[in-house]
């Protein structure tokens, strides 16, 4: 109860009136003349004594005073460094709403407090909204770690190599495919020089090339990387401009930086097919030429009037006209093939008496044979061989075949067309008594445009005959063609086709 | 040129014949190969004043037969007109490395034009191409 008297702010403020109005009495020297009291005042004592008790009064307030100053910064510092010592934020604006009765007595430090209060609330909301912006970027930063992960991996998949460069041509990214392709080991690629990692010239040109371009461009070359064995294979090279704007490798700055990247597509088999069609085109052309020649050598003798007898002049008409049926022949058989081969002849299969086709081509090839005196035998399955066949394509297999056999038969030899049925399968041959092939030769006897060295002036042919039958019988038919043959003695080309049930 | 002798080789008996016919109509006293082989054997025989031959031959092609005629020191003087249906694949005479190579006519060839230049060859040594028509 004292202690709340003592504290209360006003009793200070009540001695000091007190002391005042001692000192008041003091100082006006009140006669109290007559006091019913009947205390006489002595002079200078009871003027001691007034100023005694004024002073008194007045060290009591401030002895008060300073006391509750002393209690009341105390109570302040345990309250503030209770606060800063608060470790959990939530926890300190609560306390800040409420400060202890003493301090929010005096109007100061309620005001103070209550700034307090209001700034530490800003700065906590600040504070959890920074900490939210932080969580979701936080979130954002691991899903585009992700996605660069899988994508990364994606790349690093492709069957295709993939290669990319940076502003300083040091390779950037080079995949698995890359890697092998271009053999750039276990270690890491990265900031290498491209010049140094990839010995394809070519390439490290087209990029570095493209990356120094200011304008975004993209190029497709072909390139030919050869492998540890020297084999060389053939890529079709994609070479775009990769232009990035954005902060790359921790740099402060934004900035646009070049790169190119190539990806590359094996075309090896392209090449191939391409090299084989010039090839053969140089292959035609020649064999084109060689009746060609003969047909203007003559021509230009007759022009010239170079044959001065008539017997001179048939025997050059003909050969121009051998000449001409020649050169006729082989475009003929050129274009069949090809027509053929493209898929473009149209494929008439019926049901097909084999022997029937096979009598016919016997009588195709008969005036042939009697110019060589060669005896022209049939020995034909006596059953019905029924097959899905092209009656015109087969036609011209067999005439193939068999005229092949008169050709490189002497003359008074013989040459026979079986035919039999055997399990499932349809077969016929043609054996002759002719000059046989090698094995080297029957291995490459189909082969477009293949002449048996040393037979040339014996059957002056296209070299096309028996690449057709093979693609009529095996492609067209699902059959099988083979040679069997003695070199001196003769052959047997043998087909067979498979049966209709 | 009465009485200069050319060796002729081609595997293609018609171009023989024609080319023989040709060249004997002028004068020349003319020889047949049916291979390089052949020719290669009558030339060691007796060595003609100028050879005509074909490229793609059995047994020993025209390029061969040239080569080995220019490593041998005797034979390396007689000239030698190719025939070629590889017209312009066939590399020019500097590039073959044959010194003997005088001249490389196309296939199909005209045989005026040969005969000119047979007789170009054995007067001159060299043979001018004419002008190509376009």
């Amino acid at each position: 109860m004292l202690t709340r008297i003592l504290n209360h702010r006003s009793i200070d403020a009540v001695l000091l009136a007190l002391a005042a109005a001692v000192a008041l009495a003091w100082v006006t020297d009140f006669a109290l003349a007559g006091v019913s009291f009947g205390v006489v005042w002595s002079g200078w004592v009871t003027r001691l004594g007034l100023l005694l008790v004024a002073l008194a009064l007045v060290l009591v307030s401030i002895v008060i005073a300073s006391t509750r100053a002393i209690a009341l910064e105390r109570v302040a510092r345990t309250y503030y460094s209770r606060i800063f010592k608060e470790s959990r934020r939530d926890l300190v604006e609560k306390q800040l709403q409420q400060p202890p009765p003493a301090l929010e007595q005096h109007r100061f430090f309620k005001d103070l407090n209550e700034l307090m209060r209001q700034y530490v609330h800003r700065f906590e909301k600040q504070l959890g909204d920074l900490e939210q912006t932080r969580a979701r970027a936080e979130v954002r930063a691991h899903q585009a770690v992700s996605e660069l992960a899988r994508l990364r991996d994606v790349v690093s998949r492709l069957s295709e190599p993939v290669v990319a460069i940076n502003d300083y041509d040091e390779v950037v990214l080079a995949n698995f495919a890359a890697t092998r392709l271009f053999q750039l080991g276990e270690e890491s690629t990265e900031q290498h020089a491209i010049a140094e990692l990839i010995k394809c010239e070519a390439l490290v040109a087209l990029l570095t090339d493209t990356r120094s371009r200011r304008l975004p461009s993209q190029r497709t070359s072909e390139v030919e990387v050869k492998d540890t064995a020297g084999g060389s294979h053939w890529y079709a090279a994609e070479v775009r401009s990769l232009v990035c704007t954005g902060a790359t490798d921790g740099d402060a700055f934004d900035h646009e930086s070049h790169g190119a990247v190539a990806v590359l597509r094996e075309i090896s088999d392209q090449k191939a097919t391409q090299r084989q069609h010039a090839e053969f085109v140089s292959a035609v052309s020649h064999e084109m030429k060689t009746p060609l020649a003969g047909i203007k050598a003559y021509v230009e003798l007759l022009v010239d009037g170079d044959a001065e007898d008539d017997e001179t002049r048939e025997e050059f008409l003909s050969v121009i006209n051998s000449q001409t049926d020649r050169l006729q022949r082989l475009i003929d058989n050129l274009l069949n093939l090809a027509r053929i081969e493209a898929g473009v002849v149209d494929v008439n299969k019926e049901r097909r008496s084999l022997n029937d086709i096979l009598e016919e081509s016997l009588g195709v090839v008969a005036p042939a044979a009697e110019r060589k005196s060669i005896q022209l035998a049939s020995d034909l399955s006596p059953l019905h061989l029924s097959a899905q066949i092209d009656r015109d394509m087969i036609l011209q297999a067999a005439i193939n075949l068999l005229s092949n056999a008169i050709k490189y038969t002497l003359d008074g030899g013989k040459v026979t067309l079986r035919s039999r049925l055997e399990g499932d399968s349809l077969r016929f041959e043609v054996e002759d008594t002719g000059v046989g092939l090698s094995e080297e030769d029957c291995e490459k006897v189909f082969d477009k445009f293949y002449r048996v060295k040393g037979n040339q002036n014996m059957a002056p042919g296209t070299g096309l005959g028996l690449p057709l039958a093979r693609h009529i019988v095996e492609d067209v038919h699902g059959g099988k063609i083979e040679v069997v043959s003695q070199l001196g003695q003769g052959s047997v080309f043998r087909v067979m086709l498979p049966a209709v049930k | 040129m009465p009485g200069k002798r050319v060796l002729i080789c081609d595997d293609d008996l018609h171009i023989l014949r024609a080319a023989e016919f040709k060249l004997r109509r002028a004068g020349l006293e003319v020889t047949c190969a049916h291979d390089g082989l052949e020719a290669w054997e009558r030339i060691q025989a007796e060595k003609p004043d100028l050879l005509v031959t074909d490229c793609q031959m059995p047994r020993l092609d025209g390029l061969t037969l040239a080569r080995r005629l220019s490593e041998d020191p005797e034979l390396a003087d007689l000239p030698v007109v190719m025939l070629t249906a590889k017209g312009f694949e066939l590399a020019r005479r500097n590039e073959t490395g044959c010194e003997n190579l005088v001249a490389i006519l196309a296939k199909p060839f005209s045989p005026r034009e040969l005969l000119r230049c047979i007789e170009q060859v054995l007067e001159t040594g060299a043979y001018v191409r004419p002008a190509a028509a376009i």
